[in-house]
């Protein structure tokens, strides 16, 4: 299970240094739980286009993947390569910031960051913190796939 | 595991009624349609795991009533778990009600001398609101000393309210098996996901079988009134096609969840704290649906 409080401070540790929002959705694309700067209205609309655009990109990937795993996905920044080609990374340079999206277990993570926030640590920032999130959350989706 | 209640009083006092709104989904003003029962009815209710409500609703008029004590005496009162005794609260003839009472006490006494018993002072609704507490305290203390030396309980019922979703919940409560481990379980659920509350009800019933509280409510008769609620909503639901299986609710400053929790519970979360988000909560009850499972097919047998 999930403490919805508890999680929401780690969060808040990453909404520093440029980063205007960090939000944790479901697969659905609902948020979980979300820290922003601005107001709850704009954490649910980046919730929607990140989900969207996450998805968006997977549906594209995935067949490719499941035909034949030897052709590589050119598409996302995905740096899984061999294996398992499923898409593990986006980072999208827009005019009013830069967004990384990355999974944890099921959910999805999304930071929200000002444009002067180099892609570099952006993505750096995204990857520490799902690391740091691996491991409790693997605990919590294996309950969720078996049940529903 | 099955649990034999005897559902006694006399004729016309609502036995019938009360079982059909509690285990049969009718509402309280379909029950004009049902006749007087004949003999014995048997139903078979399946509560938590394998808990089985064996339910023997025993026609009240008089001739029946001899022949219980008479003929049937043993076949009735042997192995009763739960005696539920109906009074009409408006009969005229209290003597005589209370000679039939004490006669299936004492074959009770004769038989099951362990079964719980419960009276039920019903048609409370025919009563002036004002009056009914004193009314209901004068006749739960007579049946008191009637009952000695059973100890016994009683509640003021009517099908027009809560008060009978309240009374079987009691009933029902006290028929659970480990109802304290599932208590545990639940106030550690409402630790985890930050409830103010959070209640388990019986799936086809609604009855509140436990409850968890972390922040008090003023109102104490809340959870058969969400019985009751729900119930006809779930009523409501079905002459439309349609089968209820979960609800959201959400203000300003409350959010109330309404969830399948295992194949014969249902669970409500009340949640008061706007910051938390209802994918949150919905998917904390999703985790928590197998450890209950288990929780119900390894303790809830016996």
């Amino acid at each position: 299970m999930l403490k919805p409080k508890v999680i929401s401070q780690v969060l808040q540790q990453a909404t520093t240094g440029g980063v205007k929002a960090t939000l944790l959705l479901n697969s659905e694309g609902s948020p979980l739980v979300f820290v922003s700067e601005a107001g709850d209205r704009d954490a649910r609309v980046y919730a929607a286009i990140a989900s969207n655009v996450w998805s968006t990109f997977e549906k594209n990937t995935k067949p490719l993947t499941k035909e034949d795993p030897t052709i590589g996905s050119g598409v996302g920044s995905g740096n899984g390569g061999g294996i398992n080609n499923a898409l593990k990374f986006l980072l999208v340079e827009c005019e009013e910031g830069n967004l990384a999206i990355t999974t944890v277990t099921n959910m999805l993570l999304c930071l929200v960051a000002r444009t002067d926030v180099a892609l570099g640590i952006l993505k750096a920032k995204t990857d520490a913190l799902a690391r740091h999130l691996e491991e409790p959350f693997q605990r919590v989706s294996t309950y969720t796939q078996s049940s529903s | 595991m099955k649990k034999k209640v005897l559902l006694m009083g006399k004729s016309g006092s609502g036995k019938t009624s009360m079982r059909s709104i509690i285990f049969s989904n009718y509402i309280a003003r379909d029950t004009r349609r049902l006749g007087a029962t004949i003999d014995v009815e048997h139903s078979h209710v399946r509560f938590l795991g394998n808990l089985v409500l064996n339910l023997w609703d025993c026609g009240g008029q008089e001739a029946f009533m001899e022949n219980y004590f008479a003929a049937q005496r043993d076949h009735i009162f042997r192995n009763v778990e739960v005696l539920i005794y109906v009074f009409d609260v408006e009969s005229r003839e209290i003597e005589r009600d209370m000679h039939y009472y004490q006669d299936c006490l004492e074959a009770i006494l004769a038989n099951s001398k362990d079964a719980k018993i419960f009276c039920l002072i019903h048609k409370m609704d025919l009563v002036q609101e004002e009056v009914r507490a004193n009314i209901f305290n004068e006749r739960y203390n007579e049946l008191k000393t009637r009952s000695e030396p059973l100890k016994i309980s009683a509640f003021a019922t009517s099908i027009w309210d809560e008060t009978l979703y309240k009374a079987w919940s009691s009933i029902v409560y006290s028929l659970i098996p480990n109802v304290r481990l599932l208590e545990t379980h639940l106030q550690n659920f409402a630790t985890i996901c930050e409830a103010d509350e959070v209640v388990l009800f019986e799936r086809t019933t609604f009855l509140v079988i436990s409850h968890s509280t972390r922040i008090e409510h003023p109102d104490i008769h809340r959870f058969s009134k969400i019985s009751n609620y729900i119930k006809q909503f779930k009523l409501s639901c079905s002459k439309s096609q349609a089968q209820f299986k979960s609800m959201e609710i959400r203000q300003a400053n409350f959010a109330a969840f309404f969830d399948i929790l295992t194949a014969n519970t249902y669970v409500m979360v009340i949640m008061s704290d706007p910051t938390v988000e209802s994918a949150a909560t919905q998917m904390n009850i999703t985790v928590a649906r197998k450890h209950f499972e288990k929780l119900e097919t390894s303790h809830m047998t016996r």
